[in-house]
């Protein structure tokens, strides 16, 4: 097919506009992390000691603590939970999966203030204390609606008598289900739970409904220092310091998917 | 497979009660005195429905939907023309692409948020490229740090459903003498509408209750529907910040009903 150069280059335009208005903030952060002096910005006075400032931070220290245990929790306990549901949805009749399925998305759409509303209400009804286990609640409820929707498209593509003919020849449910259905969604279960952990490291709005007192995760301590005018730069060090890695991880799978891809070529 | 059909009851009963019995619980402080942090004696009202003529809620409603519908459509024009490069793109590379639309996202919201803040003083970290802004409480530093944090969720559920689509149609729309303007406006867009609703609604609703983007862009006194949520909530006033919740839940339920008709099982929200 013939292409049209002027649409190209527009296209081209658009693309990097794009990664310019989500990286400059990022950008930004990462300058602000490197300069030495948090008030003046004449010239540029190169520093790493917000770098170092993290771990002498405790309270940042103990923060970063908590995102780190509630996403891994959360992220294990959600793409477990969330692979058993999606199997118990994709095996329902067409009516009874859409229905579960809408419900499934409520989360999904509704804003994250009114989630956060809605699990302070009924955390707060049933008198559970707020704090680590509620925030940890709150995350993995909001994973499991992402895992099931990534994990559901997999089990579509699966033969489904592949899991009967493995209870025909004498596996147990639970043996078939790890032998037979776990392999061929091992894509979507990780995907899904690479959703989940993005949205527990990230979330601030329903973890915000979700602390007490001094207890906080990053996301939470960092808006209460900015009430109180106390922001230093050693959280953008942090931040800088997640994005870094992320990318590093991400250009790493890419190489290595590549590499995969070449040797089934060759072969 | 039937028999592990009762494999989704737990998820049945933990929906249920993290979901439709606090929802319940917003629709009856709504209509009347029920209240979780006080004593109350319980009887129906319509007191807390007189907020919504309140000026305080209507200056929100509107500045929610100003800025929200905004952003929504500088996202879609910006962000449709870069998921479908993305989604025809030839190169081995392209998920590597898309994946970079994800990275910002790890980066904390908060962070970026203080970030954009500090771009729009007057005395920044710009000043070290000789730039100075004083744009904090104007209309075009809320919407820029809106589509900053909202354009990635635009682009991905259109870029997902692009990808998908059989590419014979257009191949078969070009064969029978269509030009391109009319493979694009008859076949390839109409074909597109679930993904372009998905992130629509996951660009709109974010937009409309964000309540830390607006108080810290939005200078002294900016409201928005999730702003007023939020402080009415720790003022006490749970049966208002109840009234205002259910309006924006009413809202959501719309959305939801416009994108069962195009999607029924969600895969475009992904």
């Amino acid at each position: 097919m013939r292409k049209h150069i002027g649409l190209q280059v527009a296209q081209v335009l658009f693309a990097v506009l794009t990664y310019f208005i989500i990286y400059l903030p990022i950008l930004i952060i990462f300058l602000i992390s490197i300069h030495g002096s948090r008030f003046t910005f004449e010239s540029f006075d190169f520093t790493t000691r917000w770098y170092t400032g993290i771990v002498q931070d405790r309270d940042l220290m103990q923060a970063i603590m908590v995102t780190l245990q509630i996403a891994l929790i959360s992220t294990f306990v959600s793409t477990i939970f969330g692979t058993v549901f999606a199997i118990g949805i994709h095996s329902m009749t067409k009516a009874m999966r859409l229905k579960m399925m809408m419900l499934n998305n409520v989360p999904v759409v509704n804003p994250d203030i009114v989630t956060g509303i809605m699990l302070f209400i009924i955390f707060r009804f049933v008198r559970l204390s707020f704090g680590f286990p509620t925030m940890l609640l709150a995350h993995i409820f909001f994973s499991i609606p992402f895992v099931i929707l990534s994990v559901l498209p997999k089990l579509k593509s699966l033969d489904p008598n592949l899991f009967d003919a493995a209870l025909d020849l004498g596996a147990t449910r639970l043996k078939a289900v790890f032998l037979v259905i776990v392999p061929s969604i091992k894509v979507g279960m990780l995907a899904g739970a690479l959703i989940a952990f993005t949205m527990s490291i990230d979330d601030f709005i329903i973890s915000y409904f979700m602390k007490s007192g001094d207890f906080h995760n990053v996301s939470t301590l960092i808006y209460a220092r900015l009430r109180r005018r106390a922001i230093s730069p050693e959280v953008f060090a942090y931040n800088s310091l997640i994005v870094l890695v992320t990318v590093a991880v991400m250009i790493t799978f890419n190489i290595l998917n590549r590499k995969d891809k070449r040797k089934v070529v060759l072969k | 497979m039937r028999s592990l059909r009762s494999l989704t009851t737990p998820y049945l009963v933990w929906m249920v009660i993290l979901i439709l019995i606090p929802g319940l619980f917003i629709l009856l402080a709504t209509l009347s005195t029920f209240h979780i942090f006080n004593e109350y004696t319980f009887r129906f009202t319509t007191t807390h429905l007189r907020f919504l003529s309140d000026e305080i809620f209507i200056e929100a409603l509107q500045n929610s939907l100003k800025y929200a519908g905004i952003t929504t459509v500088i996202c879609f024009l910006i962000g449709y023309p870069v998921a479908h490069f993305f989604a025809k793109m030839q190169s081995r590379s392209k998920t590597l692409f898309v994946a970079l639309l994800i990275v910002p996202i790890w980066s904390n919201m908060i962070v970026r948020i203080i970030a954009w803040e500090n771009m729009f003083k007057p005395v920044s970290i710009l000043n070290l490229f000789g730039l100075s802004f004083d744009l904090i409480g104007t209309d075009i530093a809320i919407v820029l740090a809106m589509v900053s944090m909202y354009l990635p969720f635009m682009i991905f559920p259109i870029y997902s459903v692009l990808l998908k689509m059989d590419e014979s149609l257009i191949e078969a729309s070009r064969d029978l003498g269509a030009n391109r303007f009319q493979t694009f406006f008859r076949i390839t867009f109409p074909l597109s509408l679930g993904g372009v609703i998905s992130g629509v609604i996951m660009t709109l609703l974010p937009a409309m209750t964000a309540f830390a983007l607006p108080k810290r862009i939005g200078g002294d006194g900016m409201l928005l529907l999730g702003v007023v949520i939020e402080e009415q909530i720790f003022r006490g006033s749970f049966n208002i910040a109840s009234t205002v919740s259910f309006i924006v839940m009413l809202m959501m339920l719309t959305a939801f009903a416009l994108i069962i008709r195009v999607d029924k099982e969600g895969e475009t929200l992904l």
